[in-house]
């Protein structure tokens, strides 16, 4: 297990393929930090020496890409801002209903969450 | 698709007259307004709408977060209706 950037643990994987273990790095950015690394993206991770780890982090840094927790901050950032402002995406989010105009009539289950079943409660005689 | 950067944003002319006369004049009134589709701009901050929603024109006071978005998001077309109404009427 090598420790990149605090907190990350990306284990005995191919390097191109631990990278993405990492918060905001996907696969095509992983290939992309190895390259200006100048690192093989074949190597396994737990082979890399110090300064080929030391590399890899310049490199992701050089990149400015939000990562991990500045990344997860931005977007909850976006979410407040649009909810706070009260528009309609904003309302959306905050019913946690989709936003982007999809059906709700049926389907939507990922926003909605799982079925809840509703009743009229009639009143007994 | 996004609207082409060379044209800029969209707003109604006629908005842009009212706000222009009205931050001239150093006034504050609200602008009732049918242009759901206008983007807010700077000029609009601290500024209050009405905006129409089909039906009513509720009122949007726009700060500075809302630069960039549309009137019509701001004034919500749909009312939410929500089951389990009924109950209270059915016990009559």
């Amino acid at each position: 297990m090598a420790r990149l950037l605090g907190v990350d643990i990306p284990n005995e994987k191919r390097i191109e393929a631990s990278l993405p273990f990492i918060y905001g790095v996907g696969p095509s950015w992983a290939k992309r930090i190895l390259e200006s690394a100048g690192i093989d993206p074949d190597t396994r991770t737990g082979q890399l020496s110090q300064e080929q780890l030391g590399a890899i982090v310049t490199a992701i840094q050089q990149t400015g890409l939000p990562i991990e927790g500045d990344l997860r901050r931005d977007l909850q950032l976006n979410l407040k801002r649009l909810q706070q402002i009260n528009c309609y995406r904003g309302i959306r989010h905050r019913k946690s209903l989709p936003v982007h105009g999809q059906r709700t009539h049926t389907n939507a289950r990922t926003r909605k969450g799982k079925k809840k079943t509703v009743g009229v409660v009639r009143a007994k005689k | 698709m996004g609207r082409s950067l060379k044209k800029g944003p969209f707003v109604q002319q006629k908005l842009l007259v009212k706000i222009d006369k009205l931050n001239s004049a150093n006034q504050k009134k609200p602008i009732k307004t049918w242009s759901r589709a206008s983007m807010v701009t700077p000029d609009f901050v601290g500024h209050t709408f009405l905006v129409h929603n089909g039906k009513d024109f509720p009122t949007v006071y726009v700060t500075e977060n809302m630069v960039g978005h549309r009137l019509g998001e701001f004034s919500p077309t749909r009312k939410f209706i929500s089951h389990g109404n009924h109950t209270a009427k059915v016990s009559k």
